[in-house]
């Protein structure tokens, strides 16, 4: 047999060397190794998420914005108050145009007899 | 016991007995194809680790029009081409850094040994892995599914979403690159 002839058999058995192979087997704590990198990964982005709002820059921007938000709730809720008042009176004149009166400020207490 | 259907269902509610289930069940398939491509335990484990974390952040997008193990073969190969190509990209870089270093030695050397293949076919297959190792992306996903796995050239086309005949056409280039790699390095080294 010439070496050329030698050399197509080695290549012919080499590529014949995988039939028959086995399935490699994982590792038999692959999900426990799965979780582990999970929970880690978790872990890793509250850690993120904190070390990004504690820096200065941005705790100072929130309390600001937190500051900008009251004002303007505080603001909001005094404009309301205007609101009430003026609705208060509305139902006032409504109450003498129709001749209904609050019950509970015309009870004459002192004068009060039990029938 | 629960079925496929079943359980992916329940994955997709987050359930973790569902999850736990859903490894054991394909870990061996998912190990195996990925260190058919990347040719080295300890990173096929890495990134069978990584293909699971994405099958239970990716699995709303399931929808089933294929079945559960194409999607995870396609989740599986892709992941491996990935690393490959970011491991090349490294060591491309390294050379640069090293230029005058002179050859790595290390490359020509057959150094992979999959634990599936019997002692007697050890050495030859070695050989043929570092043959494997040097074929483009597609030929050398089609090659490991068909050889390692054992898929028909129709699941594989499944998995690489093409045709049965485009198989055949990479499976053919794949033998004929591989015959080529095997005579160079028999060529090198036959006594």
């Amino acid at each position: 047999m010439t070496s050329k002839e030698q050399i197509q058999k080695e290549i012919e058995q080499t590529l014949q060397s995988l039939d028959g192979a086995k399935r490699a087997e994982a590792n038999p704590f692959l999900f426990t190794r799965i979780q582990a990198r999970m929970n880690k990964k978790t872990s890793q982005w509250e850690e993120r998420t904190f070390s990004f709002l504690s820096r200065p820059a941005i705790a100072f921007a929130i309390v600001v914005l937190v500051m900008v938000v009251n004002g303007w709730a505080l603001w909001g809720s005094s404009g309301a108050n205007e609101g009430l008042t003026a609705d208060n009176t509305n139902v006032s004149e409504l109450a003498n145009e129709y001749n209904v009166v609050a019950s509970v400020n015309n009870y004459d207490y002192e004068n009060m007899t039990n029938e | 016991m629960i079925n496929e259907t079943e359980l992916i269902e329940q994955l997709k509610l987050g359930d973790d007995a569902a999850f736990k289930t859903i490894v054991e069940q394909w870990q061996n398939m998912v190990y195996n194809t990925i260190l058919g491509i990347v040719q080295n335990e300890a990173e096929a484990e890495d990134l069978a680790q990584d293909v699971f974390i994405k099958v239970f952040e990716k699995i709303a997008t399931f929808k089933g029009d294929s079945k559960f193990s194409t999607w995870l073969y396609r989740i599986a190969t892709t992941t491996a081409l990935d690393h490959l190509r970011s491991k090349k990209r490294k060591k491309r870089f390294g050379f640069l850094q090293s230029l005058g270093g002179g050859g790595d030695e290390k490359d020509i050397v057959p150094d992979f040994h999959h634990p599936g293949v019997s002692l007697d076919n050890k050495e030859r297959a070695a050989v043929l892995f570092k043959a494997i190792d040097a074929l483009p992306e597609n030929q050398k996903t089609a090659y490991t599914l068909h050889k390692l796995e054992g898929l028909s050239y129709r699941d594989v086309s499944e998995v690489l979403n093409t045709t049965v005949s485009a198989v055949e056409s990479l499976m053919s280039r794949a033998n004929q690159n591989l015959r080529k790699e095997l005579e160079d390095y028999y060529n090198k080294h036959y006594r």
